[in-house]
């Protein structure tokens, strides 16, 4: 892997609500999570991450509450709030519309 | 609900910073400490897992900046600190400081004290119910009744009343003067007689007791009474036991049922309410226009619409009763606006002129302030060049000019309680009572709203000044010259852009104070045909029961004024319904020539009606032009004669041969006693607003006696010290009897035009103030493109030009400036001065001298201004003023 793969703001925030849409997370996790799932592929920058969760939280779309983490820490975890959840179905539906757009033109022109 | 938990959020950011900046410092923290425990367990080393891990992060310190930026907490800091920073800048030249918050607080001070009384008079005049569907009702028979002629007959009264269609409810009522009190404790007291439903069509209720009831105007059931709350207080000592007591008004005995809410005194300034109880008789005349009546429109009505529907009410009854009633128009107009025509002009003048010192101290201080930012242009490259872009520039200096508006704001209405309450207080209630609301001036939330709002008004027009100046910094030019930063055209044009307005604001506002000034002086000689020096005026209320008959008033005031005459000092002594500057109408009249064709009902004419003793027309030194004066021969079984005014005399008789006519009072059908005209004197000013040459009727006391009257004394010394010999003149014939409205005829002129006068000072000041503030401002600019050329002065010198040319180049630039301005500000105040003249009921006139004189004063002080800074630069060495720099 040479340079980690540069996220568009939009998708890095689609991303991080999708990760956390099953359990709440903290920041830690959701990059591993994301660099995991997406084969290696996917690498959250830390500097891109804390600020674009501070963002949707402070947009309402998820919500932050200290916990405890699995090595026993005190950790924010962030979860989807029901607006967030709303929120992710439309992006993500706009996302697959678009990434279908694109491999149409991409494998027919 | 979102917006709510953001707002929470950067509150929580800005409140608990310390708290917020904890939270993020453990959160990063926490990331990096379980990325060390994950590189642990994927087997580094502990240096190696730690390294690993802080460079995987990256810069911590600019994470959190982005992260607080993703909070919003940026603009609110930033903020704060802009302000810490603008308060610091202020605090290190308090000169400047001082200099610029006295200006602003003085204007915006200005504006709050006159938009107090344009609050209280012409925004809120009345606390009724729905006020703006109350309007006037009146008929106009076409002809100049005098100011303020606004009546109804009773008769057409009630057919309006009755008629379905134009108003919810209608109600009549007409002012009356009461002697109240008893026997020995008569006073007089302005009251208003009113329809029993007065009250309700106002919608307004009785603080305490209850209203008039049905039934209660029929003459005979009348006697009961409403009173003011002023009246209550001040006559009755705020008696809480005051409701069913019996109070004695022009000798009959009345119950007071009511008392009104303390700022209810409608008409003012009646201060006493009884019904009016019209005979039978009396409620069908529909000769006399004696009543004011008041409508509520009803709902969904216009008063254009009420107004088309009266053209056809009055054409019906001028069908319908055409003696009576032709040529008579039924006439609508809002209660409110009513008010206006008096009102409006002298305030909004007032108001127009305090804005206009306003926008004179703004531009004043933009052209200071941008002074300052000439001086602060490398701070502000050196800013742009560290990246703040043009919005935080902005917010930096608006937030600076702010500051300086809301400490100007907060000193303005710490000072406008006080100057409210003088300005109040400086009009005799001679003159005030007729204004209603007047007591209402006060600063109240409006006011204080008004200030906040041109406070912040004004810190927004400095800060956007100031932008202008940043929006053209180049941090890479800017930077690299040596000198204070030079002055670009554009900049330089802005500042000459704000002194020309300066001078246009300065001009004319000198040419409206002067103006106003003008038609003070002008006023206080207005009164003419007599000599108020040396007079003085006593009014005396004789109680209607113990005077019912006119001989028992003959004998008292024959007694009184033959005791006066004979003090020692007093030259003549003699009596008067009305005297002039009294702010009272004179009673009027119609009256009809013996002879005379029978005329149209609304041609029969109409004068003022006076009566006076003997020694009235000697006593104001009135002229006496032809015919003969009323003796003491002309008395109560003697024929009766009058005198008429020279007005009345050229109107009716123009070929000059009114004496030996006869007239007599009422309309065609009066059955009133003929009167022969016997004499003709001069035309006198009755008060300020009256024409002149208004037609006046005299009838001699002694035929026609009256229990009030104005006595008057010309006196050789000062007239007030008459006043203790005239008690014990008088006392000795009736103990009971009380002097009031004790003052000489001068005061009493100089009263009477009191608001005029506070106008005149008023404006006085704005100009002075303006004319200050534009000297200063052309000064400032000049004397620094002055200082700006010192070096081009001095090789210019250098070189041997002409010091004389070049003092004409400095010279010849204040002169453009001013030029510029005056151009613009003469049509401006010649199209000011003439709407003036038109509006300020003619006393004040378009005067070129006023505008000559001021141009040229204008002219002086910008000459003075470019001399002053160009005769330091030429005395400079030109040796200094080429190393200046």
């Amino acid at each position: 892997m040479s340079k980690p793969t540069d996220l568009v703001q939009g998708t890095l925030d689609l991303l991080i609500l999708k990760t956390i849409a099953l359990e709440p997370m903290h920041g830690w996790a959701i990059a591993q999570r994301i660099r995991q799932v997406s084969k290696e592929v996917l690498q959250v920058n830390q500097g891109a991450l804390y600020p674009a969760l501070h963002r949707l939280e402070q947009q309402g779309w998820i919500a932050a509450e200290w916990g405890e983490s699995e090595n026993n820490r005190r950790a924010k975890y962030y979860a989807l709030t029901k607006s967030g959840k709303k929120y992710l179905q439309s992006e993500q539906a706009n996302w697959e519309r678009l990434s279908a757009a694109i491999g149409l033109v991409l494998k027919t022109a | 609900m979102r917006w709510i938990k953001s707002i929470g959020n950067r509150l929580r950011s800005v409140f608990y910073r310390n708290a917020a900046e904890r939270e993020l410092d453990q959160e990063l923290k926490f990331h990096v400490e379980r990325q060390i425990s994950a590189n642990l367990a994927a087997g580094m080393s502990a240096e190696e897992a730690r390294r690993a891990a802080l460079l995987e992060f990256g810069g911590v310190e600019q994470c959190k900046e982005e992260c607080r930026e993703a909070r919003g907490i940026e603009r609110f800091e930033s903020l704060l600190a802009d302000l810490r920073y603008g308060f610091r800048t202020l605090r290190k030249s308090p000169g400047f400081t001082f200099l610029s918050v006295m200006t602003l607080a003085l204007g915006i001070g200005a504006n709050t004290a006159i938009f107090s009384m344009v609050n209280a008079l012409l925004l809120h005049p009345y606390n009724f119910r729905s006020l703006d569907t109350l309007v006037r009702v009146w008929e106009d028979r076409g002809i100049d009744e005098g100011f303020d002629a606004r009546y109804i007959t009773p008769g057409d009264a009630e057919d309006l009343r009755l008629t379905e269609g134009f108003f919810e409810s209608m109600t009549t009522y007409g002012f009356q003067s009461f002697g109240m009190g008893t026997e020995g404790d008569v006073q007089p007291v302005l009251g208003c007689k009113v329809s029993v439903n007065f009250f309700d069509v106002l919608g307004v209720g009785p603080a305490a007791g209850r209203l008039f009831a049905p039934g209660e105007e029929h003459p005979g059931s009348d006697q009961v009474a409403i009173v003011s709350h002023g009246l209550w207080q001040r006559r009755f000592g705020g008696d809480a036991q005051l409701l069913g007591k019996s109070l004695s008004l022009n000798g009959r005995a009345y119950t007071i049922v009511g008392i009104m809410p303390k700022d209810f005194d409608y008409p003012v300034p009646a201060e006493l309410w009884v019904p009016l109880a019209l005979t039978p008789a009396e409620k069908a005349d529909r000769s006399q226009l004696s009543l004011s009546a008041l409508a509520r429109l009803k709902a969904g009505v216009s008063v254009s619409q009420a107004a088309a529907a009266l053209v056809n009410f009055s054409g019906r009854l001028e069908q319908e009763y055409p003696k009576t009633n032709a040529g008579r128009k039924t006439t609508v107009l809002q209660l409110r606006k009513e008010l206006y025509m008096f009102t409006l002009p002298l305030f909004s003048l007032l108001q127009v002129a305090a804005s206009f010192v306003l926008l004179l101290a703004s531009a004043n201080l933009a052209n200071l302030v941008f002074a300052r930012m000439i001086g602060r242009q490398r701070e502000i490259a050196m800013r742009a060049a560290l990246g703040a872009s043009r919005g935080r520039l902005a917010q930096l200096f608006l937030s600076e000019t702010m500051l300086f508006s809301i400490l100007a704001g907060i000193l303005a209405m710490a000072i406008s309680f006080g100057s409210v309450r003088a300005l109040r207080t400086s009009i005799p209630v001679g003159w005030t009572k007729w204004v209603p609301g007047w007591d209402g001036i006060r600063v109240d939330g409006n006011v204080l709203a008004f200030t906040v709002l041109v406070a912040a008004a004004v810190g927004i027009f400095l800060g956007w000044v100031t932008m202008l100046h940043t929006s053209r910094v180049e941090p890479n030019k800017t930077l690299k010259e040596t000198g204070a930063g030079m002055v670009t055209p554009a900049k330089r044009r802005v500042r000459s852009a704000l002194v020309v307005a300066q001078v246009i604001f300065a001009l004319v506002l000198l040419v409206c104070a002067g103006l106003t000034i003008q038609g003070f002086v002008r006023l206080a000689s207005v009164y003419q045909g007599f000599e108020p020096a040396s007079v003085l005026r006593v009014e005396i209320s004789l109680p209607e029961k113990a005077y019912a008959d006119k001989v028992k008033i003959q004998n008292f005031y024959q007694q009184l004024l033959r005791g006066a005459a004979a003090m020692p000092g007093v030259q003549v002594a003699s009596l008067v319904t009305n005297p002039p500057a009294s702010n009272v109408d004179n009673q009027t009249t119609y009256f009809t020539i013996e002879g005379q064709a029978a005329v149209e009902a609304n041609e029969v004419p109409s004068a003022d009606l006076q009566i006076a003793s003997p020694g009235f027309f000697d006593a104001l030194k009135i002229s006496f032009l032809a015919g003969r004066e009323f003796s003491d021969a002309d008395g109560p079984d003697s024929a009766r004669v009058v005198l008429i005014s020279s007005g009345m005399a050229n109107r009716f008789w123009p070929r000059g041969d009114a004496p030996g006519h006869r007239i007599r009072l009422g309309a065609q059908d009066s059955q009133e006693a003929w009167l022969t005209i016997v004499g003709i004197v001069g035309d006198v000013r009755q008060n300020w607003w009256n024409p002149l040459t208004r037609p006046v009727i005299y009838e001699p006391f002694a035929q026609s006696p009256q229990r009030s009257m104005t006595v008057l004394l010309r006196t050789s010394s000062e007239p007030t010290s008459y006043v203790p010999g005239l008690r014990e003149v008088s006392r000795p014939i009736d103990a009971g009897v009380t002097l009031r409205g004790i003052n000489t005829l001068e005061e009493e002129i100089a009263d009477s035009i009191a608001i005029v006068r506070i106008m005149g000072i008023l404006m006085g000041i704005f100009g002075m103030v303006a004319l200050a503030l534009s000297s200063i401002g052309v000064y400032g600019v000049l004397s620094e493109s002055v200082a700006q050329r010192t070096h081009e002065i001095g090789i210019r010198l250098a070189l041997g030009a002409n010091p004389r040319d070049l003092m004409n180049l400095v010279l010849g630039q204040a002169l453009k400036l001013t030029g510029i301005g005056l151009a613009i500000a003469l049509p401006i105040s010649m199209a000011i001065a003439r709407a003036m003249a038109s509006l300020i009921f003619g006393v004040v006139s378009m005067d070129f001298a006023i505008l000559g004189a001021f141009t040229t004063l204008l002219l002086l002080v910008a000459l003075l201004a470019g001399y002053l800074p160009a005769r330091r630069a030429m005395r400079v060495d030109p040796m200094i003023s080429l190393r200046y720099e």
